[in-house]
């Protein structure tokens, strides 16, 4: 449709009628990874985009049959490599559900905690680039970006003093977690949300209410409802437009169910309604947090022996699918299981491919500079779309 | 952006509010601007390593005999995602050595599983990140080289045991103690 | 003759003030900038970054000069030069001191104003020469917003004008030696603020950058330049840049006045100090906003800052002439 359209206008090159095709290739600044899309400009106004995605395949589902049940989860982490918690967590909730593992609770509050504390670091990187990308890299959305750095690597310093690794961390195993937390990381832990509920405070200053902004993304890319629901997008993208679904109330995995937190939904459906959820995000995660640090009980880390070696982990005969609700969307993990020690089939549904689904159905019709804050407030990380 | 609206009260209230929305902004960054800048002059100053932090691997000796840790048992070969370890054992009379042990660093993703199943905590993760090289043979650890390694820089928290132990904690004797017991499933 | 010569040489020697000036003004940025980014900015080439220039000017020197193949030779070679050259010929006429000055013509604003807005034709050489879509298209809207905003700038550029009753430079800060017009009641400030507001258009700052915007247009009309063209165009930038600073502080901020002008140094310490207050200003504007679209700008600039600059205009030569004439 849209699609063939303008597969024929690139044939021709500039498509004639005051047409121009520009390509907004895998290497752009604001191309959120490697993206490639290719706009029918006519003068400012896209009138068709042609999205190319597969530049970041790393065939994860041939992996995942390869690589056994205690290998997969270090690998699980680079799907969604700026959220990597929420992404094991999906892998590891897939695998004990086939198998019928249980999972203790000190281990299931630590989940709870990690995975938090990742939805509010990938929410300052998003907050970051998405700013950068409508500011300018010489500009105003620099120094938002640098300020929503700054405080993810406070986050960051976290991660590495309960994991040591900063990025992917391969704290998920099957059965529980492979680290406790040290002594002094609650305390630090607290410290730093505090630290951060107040620098969201100055984000809000410099964003909120600023008519520069408002212009930026009010009205802009606005998704309906019902065309987010027949595309099924997810995650911020579905509640910013009216959709009130979460995951973690709705199927609460990993003792969500003894948290209490409040799910933001937004009607607007546009750029600006998005943001206003994943703001109201943040401080509910710091909610989330608090809560889990005050409750979380003693015990073990883990129902299952430390990994002493590759086919430790069995799992019988059976398949099944569970999701997580990742800081984009619906993270889901589909494995059939044949009783050896590697899945027989992985699938993995990555949040970012159904949300860039929505792009060729609300780009038409936008400025060129409209695009970039689009496809910043979908928030796509590639490693979920390409896998 | 207020553009000149018809009604004059809207123009004037959507002014007010762009002027006090610049000077929230402004203020902001210049506030930031009396900030302490987070920048760490590396490499004058180096940050402080973390207990766990996991930088570049290593082979131990004991402690008390000074002999090399690892048996050549190539658990860490097996376990290991990308592959990147390549051991040869060598039987002696009491104990296995190894013969050859091969690390490519450049391809090791530093996730920790070989040091997470080796039982007798012969490979560790040291506080070093300082990885870079022009020539990428030099990544290619063998054995001396990461004996070598071992002894230069500070080792991390973790080791096979400590982390087995972490995961689950050793089962009392033979007291019915229900909250400190791993579940043995079948293997 | 040795006139002739004398004006040669004082151009010479302003003309590598310029570009020494220039070229430091960008560490003072980088650093201000850093600092509202809770980061150092450039320390490591010289003590505290202060050989950064040279060291970024000594790159740029030596850097392969790419021309694309398909791109309009001439069009495409001419274009830094072209757009340099206004840059820096209005530095010309900016008096630094009563007497201090290259030429203090006695129609300078005018002057000023109307070779400023010759870069603009520079930028589109460079756009269209680049035979790139996205220098076009970063061109047209460029010529879209130049013009757009050189009107307001005018405007606001000649109310101090108006107030002083002469276009020559040195006569406008004579005229603010009782009060600085920034501080005129109302207009005073209005104006100052229409005339950075204009400034940052014109300059293609933040908010009003879209023709650079790095994270859809790569570097705009400059994407295709390489080497030692790319660095005269940033030259032509930040000369412009400053030369509106300067042009800020001569016409609203008293110029060279102060305590202690009455010596032409202490003076002109002073007129560095404001130009470079003004510069602060802009430069802090331009790291705490993010950018408006093209059709928003253009929008400000016809809907907005034209009508309240001609308003302001029309009040102040009414004020003007309730007064019984300019030059109070």
């Amino acid at each position: 449709m849209a699609d063939s359209e303008s597969r024929k206008v690139i044939e021709l090159g500039y498509g004639g009628n005051e047409r121009l095709v520009m390509n907004m290739g895998p290497q752009h600044p604001s191309a959120h990874g490697v993206f490639r899309a290719i706009l029918t400009l006519e003068g400012e106004t896209v009138v068709a985009v042609d999205a190319v995605i597969g530049y970041l395949h790393r065939c994860h589902e041939k992996l995942g049959e390869m690589l056994t049940y205690v290998q997969y989860p270090t690998i699980a982490s680079k799907t969604d490599y700026v959220a990597a918690m929420t992404a094991e967590l999906a892998y590891v909730t897939a695998v004990e559900k086939v198998a019928s593992f249980e999972v203790p609770k000190r281990a299931q509050y630590l989940r709870v905690i990690v995975a938090e504390l990742q939805r509010i670091a990938s929410h300052c990187l998003w907050l970051g680039t998405w700013c950068l990308d409508m500011g300018g890299a010489l500009g105003g959305g620099a120094t938002v970006f640098l300020y929503c750095i700054r405080e993810r690597e406070l986050i960051l310093d976290l991660f590495e003093s309960l994991t040591g690794a900063r990025l992917l961390y391969g704290f998920h195993q099957v059965g529980g977690t492979r680290y406790d937390i040290p002594p002094g990381w609650a305390q630090t832990c607290r410290e730093t949300i505090a630290l951060i509920e107040q620098r969201l405070d100055e984000y809000e200053a410099m964003l909120e209410d600023n008519a520069f902004f408002l212009v930026r993304t009010q009205g802009v890319g606005v998704i309906s409802a019902t065309l987010a629901q027949e595309v099924g997008v997810s995650g911020p993208l579905a509640r910013g437009s009216g959709i009130d679904f979460d995951l973690r109330r709705a199927e609460p995995y990993s003792s969500y169910q003894d948290f209490d937190f409040k799910v933001p939904v937004e009607t607007a459906g546009d750029c600006y309604a998005r943001y206003r959820v994943r703001m109201v995000e943040f401080r509910e995660s710091i909610k989330i947090v608090r809560q889990a640090l005050d409750g979380l009980p003693e015990g073990p880390i883990s129902s299952r022996p430390g990994v002493k070696s590759v086919g430790q982990v069995r799992v019988p005969k059976g398949e099944g699918y569970a999701r997580v609700e990742g800081a984009r969307g619906e993270i889901g993990f589909y494995i059939v299981a044949d009783g050896g020690p590697k899945p027989y089939r992985m699938k993995v549904r990555g949040a970012s491919f159904s949300n860039l689904a929505i792009l060729p159905h609300i780009i038409p019709g936008c400025k060129v500079a409209d695009v970039v804050a689009i496809m910043g407030s979908v928030d796509p990380v590639f490693g979920e779309v390409d896998r | 952006m207020p553009e000149a609206a018809r009604n004059g009260a809207g123009f004037w209230s959507d002014f007010g509010r762009l002027v006090r929305a610049v000077g929230r902004a402004m203020g902001v960054t210049l506030k930031n601007l009396g900030r302490k800048p987070v920048t760490v002059h590396y490499p004058d100053v180096k940050r402080l390593y973390p207990d766990r932090f996991r930088g570049i691997l290593a082979l131990t000796y004991d402690k008390e005999t000074g002999e090399e840790n690892c048996i050549g048992c190539r658990l860490c070969e097996y376990i290991c995602p990308p592959q990147v370890i390549k051991v040869e054992m060598l039987k002696a009379e009491k104990r296995n050595f190894a013969k050859v042990f091969q690390l490519e660093l450049y391809a090791c993703e530093f996730c920790e599983l070989c040091v997470q199943v080796c039982p007798t905590d012969a490979i560790i993760m040291m506080k070093s990140f300082d990885l870079a090289t022009a020539d990428r043979r030099e990544l290619l650890l063998d054995k001396d080289r990461l004996h070598a390694i071992g002894l230069d820089f500070e080792p991390s928290w973790a080791t096979g045991n400590r982390l087995r132990d972490m995961q689950a904690p050793p089962k009392p004797a033979k007291a019915p103690a229900a909250k400190g017991e791993a579940k043995e499933s079948t293997e | 003759m040795e006139h002739l010569a004398l004006d040669a040489l004082a151009a010479f020697i302003l003309l590598n003030a310029v570009i020494g000036m220039v070229t430091y003004v960008t560490l003072l940025e980088r650093k201000f900038a850093a600092r509202m980014q809770s980061r150092i900015g450039p320390y490591r080439v010289g003590p505290h970054g202060l050989l950064q220039p040279i060291a970024d000017a000594l790159k740029l020197m030596m850097k392969e000069d790419i021309v694309p193949r398909a791109a309009d030779r001439w069009v495409y070679n001419l274009a830094p030069i072209v757009f340099l050259i206004p840059c820096v010929l209005i530095f010309a006429t900016i008096p630094f001191a009563p007497r201090l000055g290259l030429a203090d013509l006695n129609i300078g604003v005018l002057f000023f104003l109307a070779v400023s807005s010759l870069e603009i034709v520079g930028l589109f050489m460079g756009g269209w020469g680049s035979n790139n879509k996205y220098a076009l298209l970063s061109a047209m809207r460029a010529v879209n917003q130049i013009i757009s905003y050189d009107l307001p700038f005018v405007f606001a550029a000649l109310i101090p004008v108006v107030l002083a009753g002469s276009l020559q430079m040195s006569a406008i800060v004579a005229a603010q030696q009782g009060l600085w017009f920034v501080a005129y009641p109302v207009i005073g400030q209005l104006g100052f603020v229409a005339f950075l507001v204009a400034t940052l258009a014109a300059e293609n700052r933040v908010p009003f950058d879209i023709l650079e915007a790095e994270s859809e247009l790569v570097a705009g009309f400059r994407v295709e330049y390489s080497g030692m063209k790319f660095a005269i165009i940033q030259l032509g930038e930040y000369a412009h840049m400053i030369a509106s600073s300067f042009l800020g502080a001569l016409l609203f901020l008293g110029g060279w006045l102060g305590p202690g002008s009455d010596i032409p140094a202490i003076g002109v310490l002073w007129f560095l100090l404001k130009a470079m207050l003004v510069f602060l200003v802009v430069t802090w504007v331009r790291w705490s906003f993010v950018r408006i679209r093209v059709d928003q700008i253009l929008a400000v600039s016809w809907k907005l800052l034209l009508p309240a600059t001609l308003g302001l205009l029309l009040v102040t030569a009414f004020w003007v002439a309730l007064r019984g004439g300019a030059g109070a």
